[in-house]
């Protein structure tokens, strides 16, 4: 048994500066004519608060926006464009850490470290294989509904602040969880052509050439600088990772030996009820969490490792491929065999 | 719709006071009918038609602007509500038969109703004609308000490919064409997106200004635009997209706040459509001659 020993946030807890991302939301809204209760109904929030710029929202108010948001605009491109300006953002240090990297690495690298003031609900991961350089989206904290429009936003926000920073379009590719939509015109205008639906996960990719190559906008020494202040800023004992982001990383590594729910809330210190009332808040089954970690890491190993059905099968402890076949079809909706060739297809 | 409906308050006034009126007057003169003696069923048809009367003529004046079209609709329809109303207080009050002008609002007000109501009818439908002419441009051969972009009052996706698919059934050739604005994301970064809402409307109404009376224009998504033109091909269509292209270079858009000027670029993909062509695979293929317009700063016509 190994105890989790990161620290997480939850989605009551208020920490989201509302003058932030949930302004900029706002705005897009505002800019349609639509009153201000409308978007605020059923978040809790004034106006007024907002303004005030010393207000927090939690995760799951941010949320209530954005169902409203959609809600209100339903054939509207906001989830696009909203990410469109998302980022750099005017996020205080943050914001500058971004504005100033050098290049693509450190963007990637200040957005992982601090996805806990960037982009809370939805967080980034990085992976690396020989030729390609892959950004996770992970739900943080229960999105629900709001997942696509999160996936959305964020990747039409790290396109957008990539073309704005490098001072050109950068080539990347796209892979969608879900099965592609019946408009995809947005898709095609805010991220590009490269698009491929149902493949497992959601993950933008792009040739590791690119991670180094110079950004005209960046500054190494004002990158040093807001580093040093972020991390001053918001000290040692900050959680920056989302409860079901949190389960999620845990269940991944301990997938050779899967463990029980009672066994996993006593990793974070609960009694098993507890940690089932905390799954249900997060609007999250412990089996679901499960089931996508482990597709998560074959994908990972089939993909980024270049592993056969059988080695991957042996590594989850599975006695025989065929059922190792018949789990992952459950897990994914494909065979092993169909997702490689969507990836590969995806990977050219 | 409110906002409308308070542009007729005459109107409406004069159609409801006299309602009023006429029931006041009844109560006045007439006695009331034992509970027993009221007829259900006539309640029921009389009063629920006089009401769905009453709605529709709401519902015109709310969603027109004021003129004499409008007028004479609701007149129409309010003197026919008046004589269904009159009709109907009958279930429920005995009114004398020297009251002349209980019968007179039964029996003149609903032919003078019908009357203006097909007079103004017939304007209507000359109003709608001119209407089409000016919309020529933004809706082809059918209409459908689900379809309409809420910023550009273009067509959105949906729309254009509906009538890809009508023209692709016919034999003429055609050209599909997207326009999309250069660094259009920056606009939105540098002014805001109020400006960037702003320039997307007007270079929308720029581009139809510089269309032909039988292309169609819509929406695509965000700065994306996509042009249908029938009947045209090869070098014409070139040379269309040379003439947007120029248009837009020329135009001086205006910051609203600092009245600063901001030029703009577009680059344009063109396909040729033909007959017996999908309309998913014609929209893919014009997508892909875009791109390669934007890595030229250009025009670009796949094959």
């Amino acid at each position: 048994m190994t105890m989790y020993c990161g620290r997480w946030y939850e989605r009551d807890e208020r920490f989201i500066a509302a003058h932030h991302q949930p302004a900029l939301l706002l705005d897009l809204l505002l800019a349609r004519d639509i009153s201000s209760h409308k978007i605020l109904r059923g978040s809790g929030l004034f106006y007024e608060d907002i303004l005030t710029g010393s207000h927090y929202l939690s995760p799951a108010q941010l949320q209530q926006l954005i169902t409203n948001g959609r809600k209100l605009l339903p054939q509207e491109d906001l989830s696009f464009r909203w990410g469109d300006s998302l980022w750099p953002g005017h996020y205080g240090v943050f914001s500058q850490l971004l504005a100033n990297a050098p290049d693509l690495e450190r963007a990637l690298q200040a957005l992982v470290d601090y996805r806990r003031f960037l982009s809370p609900l939805l967080v980034p991961r990085i992976y690396q294989d020989e030729r390609y350089c892959y950004v996770q989206w992970l739900d943080a904290c229960g999105l629900q509904d709001e997942r696509r429009f999160m996936v959305e936003t964020a990747m039409t926000g790290l396109t957008a602040m990539s073309r704005w920073l490098a001072q050109e379009t950068l080539p990347w590719r796209y892979g969608f969880s879900y099965a592609q939509p019946a408009q995809d015109e947005q898709y095609q205008v805010y991220l590009g052509p490269d698009l491929h639906f149902s493949v497992g996960v959601d993950v933008m990719m792009i040739e590791k050439h690119w991670l180094q190559k110079a950004w005209p906008r960046g500054s190494a020494t004002a990158y040093q600088v807001a580093l040093r202040e972020a991390q001053l800023l918001i000290g040692e004992d900050v959680a920056m990772n989302g409860f079901n982001e949190a389960v999620y990383h845990y269940l991944t590594q301990q997938l050779r030996a899967p463990q029980s729910l009672p066994e996993v809330a006593q990793a974070f210190a609960m009694s098993p009820a507890t940690f089932k009332r905390k799954l249900h808040k997060h609007h999250c089954h412990f089996q679901q969490l499960q089931d996508q970690a482990r597709l998560h890491v074959c994908l990972y190993l089939f993909h980024i490792n270049g592993w056969t059905n059988e080695q991957v099968a042996h590594y989850l402890n599975f006695n025989d491929t065929t059922n190792f076949r018949r789990a992952f079809k459950r897990w994914s909706g494909l065979t092993p065999s169909d997702s490689k060739q969507r990836f590969l297809f995806a990977a050219g | 719709m409110f906002s409308t409906l308070f542009l007729h308050r005459r109107k409406l006034l004069l159609v409801f006071g006299l309602a009023l009126a006429s029931v006041i007057a009844s109560v006045m003169v007439g006695d009331a009918k034992h509970w027993r003696e009221i007829d259900w069923l006539d309640v029921l048809g009389e009063g629920g038609s006089a009401v769905a009367v009453a709605i529709w003529m709401l519902l015109i004046l709310g969603s027109r602007p004021a003129g004499r079209v409008t007028d004479l609709l609701t007149l129409g329809l309010g003197f026919i509500f008046l004589a269904m109303w009159q009709d109907n207080l009958d279930e429920f009050i005995r009114i004398p038969a020297e009251q002349w002008w209980d019968a007179w609002l039964e029996s003149v007000a609903m032919p003078v109703g019908i009357a203006l109501l097909t007079y103004g009818l017939f304007h209507w439908h000359s109003e709608q004609l001119s209407i089409n002419r000016q919309l020529a441009k933004r809706e082809r051969l059918f209409r459908e308000h689900r379809f309409i972009d809420g910023l550009t009052q273009l067509g959105r996706a949906d729309y254009l490919k509906e009538q890809l698919q009508l023209h692709l059934n016919s034999t003429r050739p055609m050209t599909l064409m997207m326009v999309d604005i250069n660094d259009f994301s920056s606009v939105n970064r540098r002014f805001g997106h109020r400006e960037g809402d702003r320039l997307v409307r007007e270079i929308a109404e720029l581009l139809l200004l510089n269309l032909r009376q039988s292309d169609l224009i819509c929406r695509y998504a965000g700065d994306r635009f996509a042009l249908l033109l029938p009947g045209t091909e090869g070098e014409a269509a070139l040379q269309l997209a040379q003439e947007l292209e120029l248009a837009v270079q020329h135009f001086a858009f205006k910051h609203s706040h600092t009245g600063e000027t901001l030029y703009q670029r577009i680059s344009i993909g063109l396909t040729e459509c033909r007959p017996g062509d999908l309309p998913a695979r014609s929209i893919e293929r014009v997508n892909q001659a875009l791109l390669t317009a934007q890595r030229q700063h250009g025009c670009f016509l796949a094959a």
